[in-house]
């Protein structure tokens, strides 16, 4: 996957994570999801559901312990698109 | 960051419920004089969030059994299942949990919560996939974690999601487990299961039910939703609990799949944990024979839902769901369910106090469960309390 589809993602993932956030702060690739952005897991659940959608994929909740950043989030996106 | 500072954020939480006398989750019922009648802090209370359906942990008959148990067995086994922890009556109830659910195995395990550790640990594993439902128990959650399966959430009871999530995965539907619930423990509403045993069959998967709050319940012998709704044949695994409908302590797991048997050298939860007391497997044995010998239990059950629920509309409460044993009241901010709350117990009724996490949704509840015990005067007690104090439920805080 080029760096553009990355972009392309992060683009649509930074759109989520600020509607989505409890704490409105910049997005960027280092940003956490729970210290940065006061994510709790109703929020996280919540926003999943819309990224499954937009992408038509299936994000398997085994994921969720590796995701800590926006790049960790935007990567494992792309890996599951590709994929699927 | 030192171990316990996490513990921090619960200590503030905490400590903003005290200064308002309220102390939702450090209840203690200082005497149970009935099914439906406790002291809690030195008031007499009617309990209206105990999960006991058929008001059976008084049952005369289930309160002798045990007795002659304690009496001729001693007070606890010492050991697990796996080891010294098997007696008669554990491979008894085995039996008759088979006969009651017309299947060809059932294990008992020593709570609900260790039954669905157990079984769904030792069913899936890593290269499996279980899907489940949102709004899943804890215990399934955790499961599925120890599981190492791959782990697949579908929205709740949204079956447009189940099947594309089940079309997605391919071949891999013949190692996929689907986990539903019969009556989802905070809002009461049942899973549609003969759309998801339909699902089931179309795609090869494998399906397990857990009739926790639907054992006793629902159906013509009070097998749960399955049999309510006529898919007892598409329902590879049922689980259930003992501490509800049948009063008591503990979980078991049935099949008709022979190797369900072969889990109990796997489950860890089955091998390393000691195993339900003597007089408790008593008291379920006896509490399983009143459910087949009186059914007007249930009815009796349902009569007084009925009594509730349409009380509760009329006077225009917004609820969790269709009527069942649990009524949820549906109110506006985690702040009404705190005082409206404390203020239910005041007046003296006990019910449960639901917010999130623990709420679907991002809901906050008072969650009633009704039982066959409670008398038409109690329910009446209930509704005339929820009427006084309506504004204190509705008007947002």
């Amino acid at each position: 996957m080029t760096t553009l589809q990355y972009d392309a993602i992060f683009q649509q993932i930074e759109a989520l994570l600020l509607e989505y956030a409890q704490l409105q702060v910049p997005i960027q690739d280092d940003t956490d999801l729970i210290n940065d952005l006061g994510f709790d897991s109703l929020k996280l659940m919540e926003m999943l559901e819309e990224v499954e959608d937009i992408f038509d994929i299936t994000y398997p909740l085994n994921d969720l312990s590796n995701l800590h950043t926006v790049k960790d989030f935007v990567l494992q996106i792309q890996q599951i698109v590709g994929g699927e | 960051m030192g171990l316990l500072d996490k513990l921090d954020t619960i200590a503030a939480t905490r400590e903003t419920l005290l200064p308002e006398g309220i102390n939702p989750f450090d209840v203690v019922i200082e005497e149970i004089h009935s099914a439906t009648e406790g002291t809690i802090d030195g008031h007499r209370v009617v309990l209206a969030g105990t999960n006991n359906y058929l008001g059976l942990t008084f049952h005369p008959s289930c309160i002798e059994a045990a007795r002659e148990t304690l009496l001729s067995e001693g007070t606890g086994t010492t050991g697990s299942r796996m080891a010294n922890g098997t007696f008669s009556g554990h491979s008894a109830l085995e039996k008759e949990l088979a006969i009651f659910y017309d299947c060809s195995s059932a294990i008992v395990f020593s709570t609900g919560f260790v039954t669905n550790l157990g079984a769904i640990s030792s069913l899936a594993g890593p290269g499996d996939v279980i899907v489940l439902d949102a709004d899943s128990h804890a215990s399934i959650y955790d499961a599925c974690r120890m599981s190492g399966a791959e782990m697949i959430r579908f929205r709740h009871n949204n079956m447009v999601d189940l099947e594309k999530k089940l079309s997605r995965l391919g071949p891999k539907c013949k190692n996929t487990l689907i986990i539903a619930e019969g009556i989802y423990s905070m809002l009461g509403d049942c899973a549609p299961l003969v759309e998801i045993a339909a699902l089931k069959r179309k795609y090869g998967a494998w399906l397990m039910v857990d009739e926790a709050h639907s054992m006793g319940v629902l159906g013509e012998h009070g097998r749960g939703l399955a049999e309510a709704v006529g898919v007892e044949k598409d329902v590879d695994f049922t689980v259930g609990t003992f501490s509800k409908s049948l009063g008591s302590i503990g979980g078991y797991c049935v099949s008709n799949h022979r190797k369900l048997d072969l889990i109990r050298y796997i489950s860890r939860s089955y091998v390393f944990t000691a195993s339900p007391s003597p007089a408790t497997i008593s008291s379920v044995r006896e509490a399983l024979k009143v459910i087949s010998a009186e059914p007007q239990l249930r009815i009796k059950l349902w009569e007084n839902v009925d009594q509730l629920y349409r009380g509760l509309e009329r006077l225009g409460f917004e609820l969790g769901s269709d009527p069942s044993p649990i009524v949820a009241i549906r109110v506006p901010t985690k702040e009404n369910a705190l005082f409206a709350w404390k203020a239910i117990l005041d007046k003296g009724i006990y019910v449960n106090l639901v917010f999130p996490p623990a709420a679907p949704a991002g809901l906050s509840l008072l969650r009633c469960s009704i039982s066959a015990a409670h008398t038409p005067e109690q329910i009446n007690f209930i509704l005339k309390t929820f009427a006084d104090l309506k504004p204190m439920m509705t008007d947002a805080i």
